[in-house]
C-alpha cells in the first residue's frame, strides 16, 4: 500500500526500539506506522518474551511465528544487538548518534547497566528524545518494582473498580493498559516533544512511570478520594446515569455460542424508543420504569425482565434494530466476530493482512488512527529475529563488511 | 514559566465527554484549547462525581478534572449567528475537535457545518473527529456510549466471570482511548501541516482503537479459528491470580519462568515467616524447583502434579490471607516476584511512592458564585517532559467565562453586538 497523498508525518525519523513486550514496542510501532524507520534492537541474550507467547502459527516453532509479538513489530527493522557483550555500547551509542528518538521499557536498573541512561545518550546525541516506560518511575520508594499490565490494572485502580460488586476484583481478562494507554500516551509525549525539537532544536527526557499514566485515566474516580474522600466501589456493568445500561443474553448461535448485546439508555426519549422495539414485552407496560428514577430503583428487576426479552433475539439484529431507533446497542464481539462478521470493520479495512515469510498471510492491527490525507499503513509485517542485522549495520551504522564479520565473531550481534 | 511542547497551537474543542480526554491532552502540554459549549453548557457537564456530593453544572469533579486548562466560549449553532460565530473562531484555530454523533453530525452538516467547507477554506485546518465506528462504513453514525464500546472492540467478552456476563472495564476507558488515539492523529497532523502548510481530516473510530486492547483474541482467531474467551476468577495454578489478604486483595503473578523469582522464592519467603507449612519438604520443593512452562501450559503436566499444586494453593491462600495487602505488595516486590497490590482509590491517594513522586497536582477550583473555590488534589500527567512539562495553568471554566475575552478581545467581534448575540440566544 502507498500514501495517497505523499510522504507520511514522520519519514526522515529514526528511531532506536530497545524496548520488550508491549508497551515500548507498541508506542513505536506506531511511530513506524506514521512513516518512521524504527530499528528494534533484540538479543538471543535476551529474547523478548513475545516472540515466545502465543497464539503460534500450527505447525510452526522457533522465533518468528508468533502473532502477538508479531502484531506489535510490523515495519520495524530487527537488529540484534548484545549488550553483555563488551563492545556492544559502542555500537549501542553509534545507534543513537543516527537515531531521533530512543525509547525503552526495560526496567530502570537495565538501562542504568546498559550505559542507557538520558545523560549518557546525550553525551552522543545531544537532542536526542528519549522515552523511558519504567512501570513506576525513574524514581521513589517503589522504583525498583517489577510488572507489567496484569500488575498495573490492579495497582492503579482499575482491578478494583471493574467488574462485580459482590465478587473479587479479578481484573479485565487482559494485561489492558499495554496496549493504548501506555504506548498511546508514550507516542503522544514523543510527538510534543518532536514539534519542541523543531522549534527549538532541544531534545528532552520522556518519562513516563507507567503506573501514573494508568492512574490518570482514572482522574474522577481518583478526585472523588482526594475532594470528597470518597471510596468507590466496582458496580459491574452499571451507570450512575444511564439506566437500562448492561450487557444482557440473547440466543445462542447455531453452534451454541454464548450471544450478548451491551444496551445503554441516556433518557426517557431513548427508553420510549427501546419500549417500542420491544413492543409487548412487561417492562414496556410498566409505570414503575417510565422515569429514569424509576429505572434505576427498581433496576434488578428491569435488567432481569431485559434480560428475559433478548434471550430469544439474535443479538446482532437486535443491535442493528435498536441502533435504527437512535438507541447505543452493539453485539458482544469475540475474535472470531472481529475477523470473520463485522462487515463495518471490514468495509473500512480496519484490518491488514500481511504476507510473512513463516506465518503466511497474517491479521495485524491497523493503525490507531486515521489521518486522510498521509494515512498511516504497514509497509512490511513484522521482522524476522535478526533479519537486517547486516543492513542495518552497514546502511544505517557505517560498518564495513569487515568490521561486521569481526562483531558478529566476538558476538556483539547476537 | 516554562514552555509548553504545544505553545502557540490553538484549538476548538467542541467535544462531549467522549472526546474530552484529547483536548485535556494536548492543553496540558501547552495548547490553548478553547471549550465551544452550547448555550446550556455542555451537557456532561452533569456527570458525577461532584465536589462535595452536591449535583451541578459547575461542581462536576469529572467535568473538572477533564476540563481544567481550558477556556469556555458558548454559542448557538442551532441559529445563523452562532454558525456564523463558529466560522469566526475557526478562522483562528489550528485545530478542530469535535464527538458528535451520527444524529448531530447529519443535522449540523444540513445547517451548513461542515468539516470540508471549513478545510477548503482554510487548508491547514486540522478537523479532528471522534466518533464511535469511524465516518463510513455500515455503523458510521451509530449511536456510543463507553459500554457500547467495549462490547464492538471485542474487550467486554474478555472481562468478567467466566458463568457471568461480559463485563466493561471501569474509568470510561472507552472514551480514554478514544482521547489518546485522536490526540496521536492531531500531533501527527500538526508535525506534518507545520512543515507542509497543509491541514487534514483525522478520524479516531473508537472501536477500532479500542479493540488494539484485545490482546490476543482475534490474533488467536487468525490463526487457530477459536475465539478467546473470560477466564475471571479461575486459577490454574497457585500464586497466579486475585488473593484475599487481612484487609483486601492482592493480584499475584509468581512461577513464570521469565517473570521475576522462581516460585523457590515464594516458600522460602512463607518459611521466613514459619508460614510454608509442610512446603518445605523435599518432594515439593523438587516440583517447584522443575517448575517450568510445561506445567504452566500443558493440563496434562498440571495434573501429574496435581497434589503438589493444590496443596501450594492452600498454603499461600493462607499465606496471604495472614498479612496486609501492602506487606505483601511491598515484601513481594522487595523480593522480585510480581505482586500488585489491588488498589482502592483511596490506596493511591495515601500512596507513598505518588507523594515521594510529587505527582499530585494543587489547583483552586471556582465553584458556583459566592460559594469559596474547591482546594482540589488533582491527578498529575501521564508523563514527564523534562523540557515541556505538561501543566495545569488554569481551573477548569465555568460555562462561558471567557465569551468577552474570546469574542472582543481575541476574534474581534464589536462589544456591542455580541451584547446583541447574547440577546437573540446565540451565546
Amino acid at each position: 500500500m502507498t500514501s495517497p497523498n505523499g510522504a507520511r508525518p514522520l519519514e526522515g525519523i529514526r528511531v532506536a526500539d530497545f524496548s520488550w513486550f508491549g508497551v515500548g514496542p507498541i508506542a513505536a510501532r506506531t511511530l513506524a506506522d506514521f512513516g518512521a524507520d524504527v530499528i528494534r534492537v533484540e538479543s538471543e541474550a535476551r529474547i523478548d518474551g513475545l516472540r515466545h507467547g502465543e497464539p503460534i502459527k500450527p505447525g510452526k516453532t522457533g522465533h518468528n511465528v508468533c502473532a502477538y509479538f508479531n502484531n506489535f513489530n510490523a515495519d520495524k527493522r530487527s537488529f540484534l544487538l548484545n549488550m553483555s557483550v563488551e563492545g556492544s555500547r559502542d555500537v549501542a551509542y553509534r545507534l543513537i548518534e543516527r537515531s531521533d528518538i530512543f525509547v525503552s521499557n526495560l526496567t530502570p536498573r537495565m538501562f542504568e547497566r546498559w550505559g542507557l541512561t538520558y545523560e549518557e545518550l546525550c553525551e552522543v546525541k545531544p537532542d536526542i528524545i528519549a522515552a523511558y516506560q519504567p512501570m513506576l518511575g525513574l524514581w521513589g520508594p517503589y522504583r525498583d518494582f517489577a510488572g507489567f499490565g496484569a500488575v498495573l490494572t490492579p495497582i492503579t485502580g482499575i482491578s478494583h473498580l471493574s467488574g462485580d460488586p459482590d465478587r473479587m476484583p479479578v481484573g479485565v481478562g487482559t494485561n489492558f493498559p499495554d496496549y493504548v494507554v501506555n504506548p498511546g500516551h508514550t507516542v503522544v509525549a514523543i510527538l510534543a516533544a518532536l514539534r519542541h525539537r523543531r522549534r527549538t532544536g532541544q531534545g528532552q527526557r520522556i518519562e513516563l512511570a507507567q503506573i501514573e499514566s494508568v492512574s490518570a485515566t482514572m482522574g474522577p474516580a481518583l478526585l472523588d478520594y482526594t475532594a470528597n474522600g470518597v471510596t468507590q466501589q466496582r458496580k459491574g456493568n452499571r451507570s450512575s446515569w444511564m439506566c437500562p445500561h448492561g450487557i444482557f443474553r440473547c440466543a445462542d448461535d447455531p453452534s451454541s455460542r454464548e450471544r450478548w448485546i451491551a444496551i445503554a439508555v441516556g433518557d426517557d426519549a431513548q427508553w420510549e424508543s427501546l419500549c417500542a422495539v420491544a413492543e409487548g414485552a412487561p417492562f414496556t407496560a410498566d409505570d414503575r420504569f417510565a422515569t429514569l428514577l424509576g429505572r434505576r430503583r427498581h433496576e434488578d428487576n428491569l435488567n432481569a425482565m431485559i434480560s428475559d426479552w433478548t434471550a430469544s433475539f439474535d443479538a446482532a439484529s437486535l443491535a442493528i434494530h435498536l441502533q435504527s431507533v437512535g438507541v447505543a446497542a452493539s453485539l458482544v464481539h469475540d475474535g472470531e466476530d472481529m475477523c470473520e462478521h463485522d462487515e463495518h470493520l471490514a468495509e473500512r479495512g480496519f484490518y491488514e493482512y500481511l504476507d510473512h515469510p513463516e506465518t503466511d498471510i497474517s491479521l495485524y492491527d491497523g493503525p490507531i488512527v486515521k489521518l486522510h490525507r498521509t494515512p498511516g499503513y504497514l509497509a512490511s509485517p513484522a521482522p524476522l529475529f535478526g533479519e537486517h542485522t547486516y543492513e542495518v549495520a552497514t546502511e544505517v551504522l557505517d560498518y564495513t563488511p569487515d568490521q561486521v564479520a569481526e562483531l558478529t565473531a566476538s558476538g556483539v550481534f547476537s | 514559566m516554562t514552555p509548553g511542547a504545544l505553545d502557540g497551537v490553538r484549538i476548538l474543542d467542541l467535544t462531549s465527554e467522549m472526546g474530552w480526554y484529547c483536548g485535556k491532552l494536548l492543553a496540558d502540554l501547552g495548547a490553548d484549547v478553547i471549550k465551544v459549549e452550547p448555550v446550556g453548557g455542555d451537557p456532561s457537564r452533569g456527570r458525577a462525581p461532584f465536589w462535595q456530593g452536591i449535583p451541578g453544572r459547575e461542581t462536576s469533579l469529572c467535568f473538572w478534572y477533564f476540563n481544567a486548562n481550558k477556556r469556555s466560549v458558548t454559542l448557538d449553532l442551532g441559529q445563523f449567528d452562532g454558525r456564523w460565530l463558529l466560522g469566526e473562531l475557526v478562522n483562528t484555530a489550528d485545530i478542530v475537535i469535535e464527538s458528535w454523533t451520527g444524529a448531530e453530525r447529519a443535522e449540523l452538516l444540513e445547517l451548513g457545518v461542515d468539516p470540508e467547507a471549513y478545510m477548503e477554506a482554510q487548508p491547514a485546518l486540522i478537523w479532528v473527529s471522534i466518533t464511535g465506528f469511524g465516518l463510513d462504513g455500515p455503523k458510521a453514525g451509530w449511536e456510543v456510549t463507553d459500554i457500547v464500546a467495549q462490547a464492538a472492540a471485542g474487550i467486554a467478552t474478555l472481562a468478567g466471570y467466566p458463568d457471568g456476563s461480559p463485563m466493561r472495564i471501569a474509568g470510561n476507558q472507552g472514551y480514554i482511548v478514544a482521547g489518546i488515539s485522536a490526540a496521536q492523529g492531531a500531533l501527527l497532523a500538526l508535525l506534518q501541516a507545520e512543515a507542509t502548510g497543509e491541514g487534514q481530516r483525522v478520524e479516531t473510530s473508537i472501536q477500532e482503537a479500542l479493540s488494539i486492547c484485545q490482546e490476543t483474541a482475534h490474533l488467536q482467531y487468525d490463526f487457530l479459528g477459536t475465539s478467546r474467551q473470560r477466564v475471571g476468577e479461575t486459577r490454574r495454578l497457585p500464586g497466579i491470580g486475585t488473593y484475599k489478604t487481612s484487609d483486601g486483595y492482592i493480584f499475584s503473578m509468581v512461577g513464570i519462568p521469565g517473570f521475576g523469582a522462581p516460585w523457590s522464592e515464594v516458600i522460602q519467603w512463607m518459611d521466613e515467616h514459619g508460614l510454608a507449612e509442610d512446603l518445605t519438604e523435599p518432594a515439593y520443593l523438587e516440583t517447584f524447583a522443575n517448575f517450568d512452562l510445561r506445567i504452566l501450559l500443558e493440563e496434562e503436566e498440571q495434573a501429574k502434579h496435581a497434589t503438589t499444586l493444590n496443596r501450594a494453593q492452600e498454603v499461600i491462600s493462607k499465606f496471604y490471607e495472614s498479612k496486609t495487602t501492602l506487606e505483601v505488595y511491598e515484601e513481594g516486590q522487595s523480593r522480585r516476584l510480581l505482586i500488585g497490590q489491588v488498589a482502592t482509590p483511596a490506596d493511591l491517594g495515601e500512596s507513598p511512592h505518588l507523594a515521594a513522586r510529587e505527582w499530585w497536582l494543587e489547583l483552586n477550583q471556582p465553584t458556583t458564585l459566592g460559594q469559596p473555590d474547591a482546594q482540589l488534589r488533582l491527578p498529575g500527567p501521564p508523563y514527564r517532559l523534562s523540557e515541556t512539562p505538561a501543566a495545569i495553568r488554569r481551573a477548569a471554566p465555568q460555562i462561558g467565562e471567557h465569551n468577552q475575552e474570546i469574542w472582543v478581545d481575541e476574534v474581534g467581534i464589536p462589544a456591542e453586538d455580541l451584547i446583541a448575540f447574547a440577546g437573540e440566544g446565540a451565546v
